[in-house]
């Protein structure tokens, strides 16, 4: 049983501090150096001031580390941020993958199929 | 002096549009359940065998029948169809 690849995770392995920027990152396939750039600006602006970093602390204090294991490959890790931002693409992306098999399987079956009749007619003409 | 009345509008009424912006986009994206989420998956790596397969099958048939071209029926990638005159050069049979 996997854990859930949709949730959000504190990412641990690129953390900075606690993560939550990574796990942000991680979580929407933004580059981490604009979030922690987003986050400094609004911290010193003081735009985002009382709700930054109580946002910071709650998010640091209530998600739940990202396990090592979650992504078997850098492409895993691509397909399941297409599927967080947007899950009906990524289910097209799929269907799509398979109608190229499907296609691709079929140019070898049809390629088989009339190569042996033409061998057969070879076979007849030699008789 | 006059470079304020556009720089702080930009940081105090900018930003935090741009991110309440995002925000609310976050909130109406659908969401997938548990098992929709493995279903995927499982989905997803089947098509990543099916295609690993897929390539070996049409390497060793391709290997076995120099005249045989894969996907000569199919829509070309991009990469292929910036090849000229496919007649006697194909990258694919390339090993």
């Amino acid at each position: 049983m996997h854990s859930s690849r949709t949730r959000f995770y504190l990412d641990k392995q690129n953390a900075k501090f606690k993560g939550v920027c990574a796990g942000i990152a991680d979580y929407t396939g933004i580059e981490v150096m604009w979030v922690r750039i987003a986050t400094f600006l609004l911290l010193i602006t003081g735009v985002g001031l009382p709700w930054v970093p109580i946002a910071y602390v709650l998010i640091a204090w209530m998600a739940p580390k990202k396990p090592i294991d979650l992504y078997v490959s850098e492409a895993d890790a691509k397909f399941w941020q297409g599927v967080r931002s947007n899950p009906k693409r990524s289910a097209t992306e799929v269907r799509s993958k398979f109608r190229d098999v499907d296609r691709r399987l079929a140019d070898i079956e049809t390629f088989y199929t009339s190569r042996n009749t033409s061998l057969a007619h070879e076979i007849d003409s030699l008789r | 002096m006059g470079s304020e009345i556009i720089v702080i509008p930009a940081i105090f009424l900018g930003m935090p549009w741009i991110i309440m912006h995002y925000l609310t986009k976050w909130k109406q994206a659908p969401k997938i359940t548990q098992e929709d989420e493995n279903l995927l998956d499982e989905m997803y790596n089947l098509a990543r065998r099916l295609e690993e397969r897929m390539i070996t099958v049409e390497r060793i048939v391709a290997a076995d029948h120099p005249d045989f071209k894969p996907g000569l029926a199919a829509p070309q990638p991009d990469w292929q169809q910036s090849v000229p005159a496919r007649a006697g050069y194909s990258p694919d049979r390339r090993n």
